[in-house]
C-alpha cells in the first residue's frame, strides 16, 4: 500500500512538473505577443489564407489568434469582429470549422510531447487536417458574391 | 512594459499550472490505484476490440474518455500513468489533440453560432480517423 501511494505521489509531482516547465514560457511568450499586438503585424503575409477560402481578410486575425492562444481568445477576438459588422455568416462557419479542429497548437502539442508523443506529426496533421477541412466546407458554402447573386436571381 | 508583459505571463503559467494541477494529481493516483485492482483488467479487456483499431492497448479508452469529457490535462495524468510506448502516446495525443474537453469547448463554439452536432461530429471523426491512420502506420513502421 505505502508503495502505491509513494508511485502515485511521486508520479503526479512530476507529471505536474514536466507540464509545468513547458507551459510557463509558453504563456510568458504569448503574453508578450499579445502586449505588443504582434498578430495584428503580421496578419498580411497569413492573407493568402482568406483569398483560398474565399472569406474577407477580416478572418486572417481571428484565424492566427485561435491557433496560437486557443479557442477561447479566438472565439473572443472573433465576437468581436463580428460585433463591428466586419464577418459575415459563412466567414464565421469557416473559421469556427477550422479553430474547433485545431487551436493554441503550442500549447497542446506541447504538453504532450512532454509526455513523450512526436510534436511534428501532432502539429502538422493536425494544421493539414483543420486546413484541407475547412477547404472542403469554403467550396460547398458559397462565396458571398454568389449568394448576392442567387438571391437577386430568386427575387 | 516588457517586465509587466513577463510578470503577467509568469502569473498565467503559475495559475495554468495550478489548475492543471488539481486535474493531473487526483487523475494519477485512482489511476495508479486502479492498476493494483483488477478493475483496469476489465476495462481494457472490454474495450481491447474497440482500440485495436487504433493500435492502442484496452486502457487506452480511459485516457480518451478522460480527454473528451474533462481535458487534456486529466488525459495527460491519466498517460503518466498508465505505461505506453512513444508511438501509443503520439496516437492518444493525435486524437485528443483533434477531439478534447468536448464539453468545455462546444459551450464556446456555439457562442459563435454553428451548430454544437455539427461541431461534435467534426472532432470525433477527426479523431477516429487520424487515430486509424496514425495506428496502421505506426504498426507498419
Amino acid at each position: 500500500m505505502m508503495n502505491i501511494l509513494k508511485e502515485a505521489t511521486f508520479g503526479s509531482i512530476n507529471s505536474v512538473y514536466s507540464i509545468a516547465i513547458i507551459i510557463i514560457p509558453i504563456m510568458i511568450t504569448l503574453q508578450i505577443l499579445k502586449d505588443y499586438k504582434v498578430l495584428d503585424k503580421i496578419t498580411k503575409p497569413f492573407n493568402f489564407l482568406a483569398r483560398i477560402f474565399k472569406t474577407s481578410n477580416e478572418t486572417v486575425l481571428p484565424l492566427l489568434v485561435g491557433i496560437l492562444f486557443g479557442l477561447s481568445y479566438g472565439a473572443g477576438v472573433i465576437i468581436q469582429s463580428a460585433k463591428e459588422g466586419n464577418l459575415n455568416k459563412r466567414d464565421l462557419t469557416l473559421i469556427t470549422i477550422f479553430l474547433v479542429s485545431c487551436h493554441a497548437v503550442f500549447e497542446d502539442t506541447l504538453i504532450f510531447v512532454a509526455v513523450g508523443a512526436n510534436g511534428y506529426i501532432l502539429l502538422i496533421t493536425r494544421l493539414i487536417a483543420a486546413f484541407i477541412l475547412t477547404y472542403i466546407f469554403s467550396k460547398k458554402l458559397p462565396a458571398a458574391e454568389l449568394q448576392e447573386i442567387r438571391q437577386e436571381n430568386l427575387s | 512594459m516588457l517586465i509587466n508583459s513577463i510578470k503577467e505571463g509568469i502569473k498565467k503559467g503559475v495559475e495554468t499550472t495550478w489548475m492543471l494541477a488539481k486535474v493531473i494529481v487526483p487523475v494519477y493516483f485512482i489511476i495508479t490505484f486502479l492498476q493494483y485492482t483488477p478493475l483496469i483488467n476489465w476495462i481494457a479487456e472490454i474495450f481491447k476490440p474497440i482500440m485495436a483499431v487504433f493500435n492502442l492497448p484496452g486502457e487506452a479508452a480511459i485516457i480518451l474518455v478522460l480527454g473528451n469529457i474533462l481535458n487534456l490535462y486529466a488525459a495527460i495524468g491519466g498517460i503518466n500513468a498508465i505505461q505506453l510506448t512513444p508511438l501509443e502516446v503520439t496516437i492518444i495525443a493525435m486524437m485528443l489533440s483533434f477531439s478534447h474537453s468536448l464539453l468545455v469547448e462546444t459551450a464556446v463554439s456555439k457562442k459563435l453560432g454553428i451548430s454544437v452536432t455539427k461541431v461534435i461530429l467534426i472532432r470525433i471523426s477527426l479523431a477516429i480517423v487520424s487515430g486509424v491512420i496514425v495506428g496502421r502506420l505506426g504498426a507498419i513502421i
